[in-house]
């Protein structure tokens, strides 16, 4: 007796995404479970054609199920391919493909954890730990790319967010933003790479970067330690003067100083478009 | 319109004048168009260039609100659009995701497609996705629940489900009919229409030592709205429909008959890797024009 059409859909696809290929898919637990005379006779389920077996046919599907995938991957992770080697991160891709099977109707998603993939399944060293902060800035640039669109606040709005509001008034990130705390110089490594460089691996340092996209391009950016710890509490809802006051806390630089630090802190993210409106 | 697309709109109403009788749904023949490709964004909305339509794979602008969707937007607002899908999943024996058709017609409405389409596969099941078509059994099982997903599917969408014939590289012992007999129930019985892709039927055919005289000669013409012309990989031992280069002669051959037989139908040209300039794209799909103004007949 024939499977029936929601087993046979079951089967074909535990063989074709079974990382080892078709043969050793067809021999799977899973798959003989739901049909189990195809593990002795392939032909039972898959005809051959004239050129090619059974076997070679669902072959066909079980290579392109992991070549397509993998191609997005390289394409979303060019760095982190980069710095893996060509074979190596294709290896650890068909791995993180065959633990997380996509779930989405759409790929952009297929990545999302990938970074964390990479975290616990690399050996560790210092490339590694640099393989993965570099996919975690690659990854929030896929983010941002598709992230939602908001109009940046202009510098008027800002200018006019008066000194006796500054107790209750919060700012609101741009959807499009990802900041990252790094174990490396992360960012300054990729810019290298892209700029046709072959950087060494750098030494640890922690660093910090956001990830956001301005109009369409998307950009990166380290950030001061200081400056990332007042964003991330803006980002989190914290009232402005609160922020403020948290950031500068235990520094030691004369108001004038602190003053032109901060300004220059809210320029720089006034002209990226990292906020976009204010509440109460 | 920028005045470059003259001469293709010039072409579309010669091909007009000389129509059989149209599809049952009275879709327009859109004339010649090519798939949308992120390469070619800033040229298309730098120089307008000669072209009647754009089909754009649904799914790449769903999900994102980015640079994708504002190019759309502007392409949009200047050629007419047809959405064209990969995940539709229509044979899967999984639940109607009711989610995903919301944002197909979300995106529909946006662009004002002129329609919109998947394929007669499955792409997952059990949650999964593995963006790919699979062929279902052509079975007499297979073809009720097709049938009955796509009833479902074109009355919450509210129009017509446009169902192209993929690529198959395996046909399951279980299957009691021919593909192109399944295909032919299933628009007739669910009543949908169909996107013949004839690069398609070639690669299938070459892939289960099958006649595409004879396929083509089994479509329910009064169904097809579309047709898909593309280049493929023949690997001797059998073909894969990469979409990577220009359309073979023998395709042609077959487009000149599925011309013969169901007149202007709107054309498409599905180029997806190794992708060329426009201008290239715009070359090859030209070559379709020759065959609806019966200007060049090719032996069958």
């Amino acid at each position: 007796m024939s499977a029936d059409l929601r087993t046979l859909e079951r089967w074909m696809q535990a063989v074709i995404m079974h990382p080892e290929g078709a043969v050793a898919g067809i021999g799977s637990a899973p798959a003989r479970k739901l049909v189990a005379a195809a593990a002795r006779d392939p032909q039972s389920v898959v005809l051959p054609s004239k050129q090619l077996s059974s076997v070679e046919r669902l072959e066909i599907y079980a290579y392109m199920y992991y070549a397509r995938l993998i191609e997005i991957l390289e394409e979303e992770y060019p760095t982190t391919r980069q710095l893996l080697g060509p074979h190596e991160f294709a290896v650890i891709c068909r791995k993180f493909i065959a633990r997380n099977p996509s779930r989405s109707r759409v790929l952009n998603r297929l990545s999302e954890k990938f970074p964390d993939f990479l975290a616990r399944t690399l050996p560790k060293s210092h490339k590694s730990e640099l393989a993965v902060d570099v996919a975690r800035i690659e990854r929030a640039m896929e983010d941002v790319f598709d992230a939602p669109k908001a109009e940046p606040m202009s510098a008027a709005q800002f200018a006019a967010i008066g000194a006796d509001q500054w107790e209750r008034v919060r700012l609101t990130v741009n959807p499009a933003l990802r900041m990252l705390k790094l174990l490396f110089p992360a960012n300054d490594y990729m810019q290298a790479v892209r700029a046709g460089r072959k950087p060494r691996i750098p030494r640890p340092r922690p660093t910090f970067v956001i990830v956001f996209r301005r109009g369409f391009q998307v950009l990166r950016r380290d950030q001061e330690a200081e400056q990332f710890r007042l964003l991330e509490a803006l980002a989190a809802g914290r009232v402005l003067a609160a922020a403020v006051r948290a950031a500068i806390r235990g520094h030691s630089r004369s108001a004038d100083r602190l003053a032109a630090m901060l300004g220059g802190w809210f320029r720089e993210w006034a002209a990226a478009g990292i906020f976009v409106s204010t509440a109460d | 319109m920028g005045p470059g697309q003259l001469p293709f709109l010039l072409m579309s109403a010669n091909i007009r004048q000389s129509q059989p009788p149209p599809n049952r749904w009275g879709l327009p023949d859109l004339g010649l168009g090519v798939g949308l490709r992120t390469l070619h964004f800033r040229h298309i909305t730098e120089k307008w260039p000669a072209m009647d339509w754009f089909e754009i794979v649904s799914e790449n602008f769903i999900d994102t609100e980015g640079r994708p969707l504002y190019f759309l937007d502007q392409i949009a607002e200047r050629y007419p659009i047809v959405m064209h899908g990969v995940s539709l999943s229509v044979g899967s024996t999984d639940p109607v995701d009711f989610g995903f058709l919301d944002k197909l017609k979300a995106l529909s409405k946006r662009v004002r497609a002129k329609w919109l389409g998947d394929h007669i596969c499955w792409t997952g099941v059990a949650g999964l996705n593995g963006h790919d078509l699979y062929p279902v059994p052509y079975t007499e099982e297979g073809l009720r629940h097709m049938i009955s997903r796509v009833r479902i599917i074109q009355d919450y969408l509210e129009q017509p489900l446009v169902l192209e014939n993929p690529s198959t590289y395996l046909t399951f012992a279980a299957s009691s009919m021919p593909e192109e007999e399944f295909i032919a129930r299933l628009a007739v019985e669910a009543d949908c229409a169909l996107l013949l892709d004839v690069n398609n039927v070639y690669v299938t055919c070459r892939n289960h030592d099958l006649d595409p005289v004879a396929y083509l000669d089994a479509i329910p013409y009064e169904h097809v709205v579309q047709i898909h012309l593309a280049g493929h990989t023949d690997n001797g031992t059998h073909c894969i429909d990469t979409h990577d280069g220009r359309v073979i002669d023998q395709v042609w051959q077959l487009y000149a008959r599925v011309h013969d037989r169901a007149g202007g139908r709107a054309t498409l040209l599905e180029w997806d890797a190794n992708i060329p300039k426009f201008s290239v794209l715009q070359q090859e799909v030209r070559k379709a024009a020759r065959f609806r103004n019966g200007t060049r007949r090719v032996a069958a």
